[in-house]
């Protein structure tokens, strides 16, 4: 592979970590909002999260992404690929952040909100100073390997010529007819940019669990 | 129901108006009955245990003293503040309420990602608005008092089920209740650690906290309180002064309960 090559196939970096960043932060702070509706007693509150959760889960990502750049993007509002990739994989990570929130309520001990409530904390104070601390806790592995999945996930957004990692791929490996050492090399670059998702996730994990195991 | 020595009859009680008066004070969840038609008037300073066989409503109706759980009939008077069943109280009164009552569960509850001082601080900071330096040190105050200021910066994994206790005795008391709730507090303890949690209740009985004490620890329920209920089946079968019901208990119910309890 020359140098030439290297450096194309490097370029898509900062673009799969861009759209794996921005997508992440769209997803884990609009999760919040739907995992709250999800959990709601009122009925259609709860039934109208349930229909979104399953809707941006249901659908392939790559029929997201054609819908809202193709669709969305060409009659309704004007996106770049980055823009629809990021809001296409956003809504997506938000639906399951909102389910990986929701089953990491349910380790959390009832007990915590009844000291809460009894304390005298009002609502924001209940659920920040002793919920959201514990929640993030106990959701961090699966949101962690959920967010290496994201990444590997933007490689979809090369469909919508979004210029990461795997388009760059595919451009390289059309224009020098090289196959195998072009990709066997993106291969690489993901692995090397998971890694210090594992990483990162795992000393969190272990050093917040240290600090609060029972 | 016997009612030999209540707060309305026992002239140590009687020219205190009471501080906690629940009236006709019941809680159904469904079709089941846990708490039924319950009237109590606690003086400032009384300290009432409340003894009974299991599921006969004796949490439920501290739960239902500081609004864990609505009542669905009758009304809870606390101070100035008063709740009635079906009306789902405002804000400000529900704030009111809570923190004129400390509760200490049976299981701690202690938040798990807090330190020990920031456990006993941080409703002081939030609820009262102290600062965080006041609060901190009232908190070092309160945990020097259950014998607990070395472990300040512990997390609470790493405090025994009494210390645990003691810290979550030290954080309710934070807030200045102007009386506390123990539900079972020992229960979840080994005898000897139930007994230093024990010693810290019997201090705070003796310096004049108002407490209702659910328990099963009855030597404590005969020796530091003031007097004694008897629950079964979501009502009050018996009460009057501690030593009276717990030696000779008048109704037929509670001598059950209590033969129950001394012959284990």
């Amino acid at each position: 592979m020359t140098a030439d090559m290297f450096w194309t196939l490097a370029s898509g970096v900062p673009w799969t970590i861009g759209l794996t960043a921005v997508s992440l932060l769209i997803g884990v702070l609009l999760g919040i909002p739907l995992c709250a509706l999800r959990m709601s007693r009122i009925l259609a509150l709860n039934l109208a999260a349930q229909a979104v959760i399953l809707t941006l889960r249901a659908i392939p990502p790559i029929v997201w992404l054609f819908f809202i750049f193709f669709g969305l993007g060409s009659s309704v509002i004007e996106l770049s690929p980055f823009q629809a990739g990021a809001v296409g994989l956003g809504l997506i990570t938000a639906a399951n952040m909102a389910e990986i929130y929701r089953g990491a309520m349910t380790a959390i001990h009832p007990g915590q909100w009844e000291a809460a409530h009894a304390l005298g904390f009002t609502t924001w104070h209940r659920f920040a100073d002793v919920i959201a601390p514990q929640l993030f806790r106990v959701a961090l592995p699966t949101a962690a390997g959920y967010a290496i999945g994201l990444l590997k996930d933007t490689a979809i957004a090369s469909t919508i010529g979004v210029a990461e990692v795997a388009f760059q791929a595919s451009h390289v490996s059309q224009r020098s007819f090289r196959g195998l050492d072009v990709y066997a090399f993106a291969g690489l670059l993901y692995i090397l940019l998971s890694l210090p998702i594992a990483w990162a996730a795992r000393w969190a994990d272990l050093h917040l669990r240290a600090r609060v195991a029972r | 129901m016997s009612q030999r020595a209540s707060s309305s009859t026992d002239p140590r009680f009687a020219p205190l108006p009471p501080l906690l008066t629940l009236e006709a004070v019941g809680k159904t969840f469904g079709s089941h009955v846990v708490l039924d038609g319950i009237d109590l008037r606690l003086a400032p300073g009384e300290v009432v245990a409340i003894i009974g066989p299991s599921g006969s409503g004796k949490s439920t109706l501290l739960r239902c003293i500081n609004q864990l759980e609505p009542p669905t009939s009758g009304r809870v008077t606390l101070g100035g503040t008063v709740i009635e069943a079906g009306h789902t109280p405002g804000r400000r009164e529900l704030m009111n309420l809570r923190r004129a009552v400390g509760m200490v569960f049976q299981s701690f509850n202690l938040f798990p990602h807090l330190t020990v001082l920031r456990n006993v601080s941080i409703a002081q900071e939030r609820v009262m608005k102290r600062s965080r330096a006041e609060a901190d040190k009232i908190s070092m105050q309160l945990l020097a008092r259950v014998g607990l200021a070395d472990k300040a910066q512990q997390y609470p994994s790493r405090c025994s089920g009494g210390q645990q206790q003691r810290i979550a005795i030290a954080r309710a008391l934070a807030l200045e209740p102007q009386i506390m709730l123990f539900d079972e507090p020992t229960s979840a303890l080994d005898p000897e650690l139930g007994l230093e949690v024990l010693a810290v209740m019997r201090e705070l009985a003796e310096n004049g906290m108002t407490m209702i004490v659910v328990t099963h620890e009855m030597h404590f329920a005969e020796e530091v309180s003031d007097r004694v209920i008897i629950m079964a089946d979501g009502k009050i079968v018996e009460q009057g002064v501690s030593r009276d019901v717990m030696r000779n208990p008048q109704t037929e119910r509670a001598r059950r309960f209590l033969h129950a309890v001394k012959d284990r």
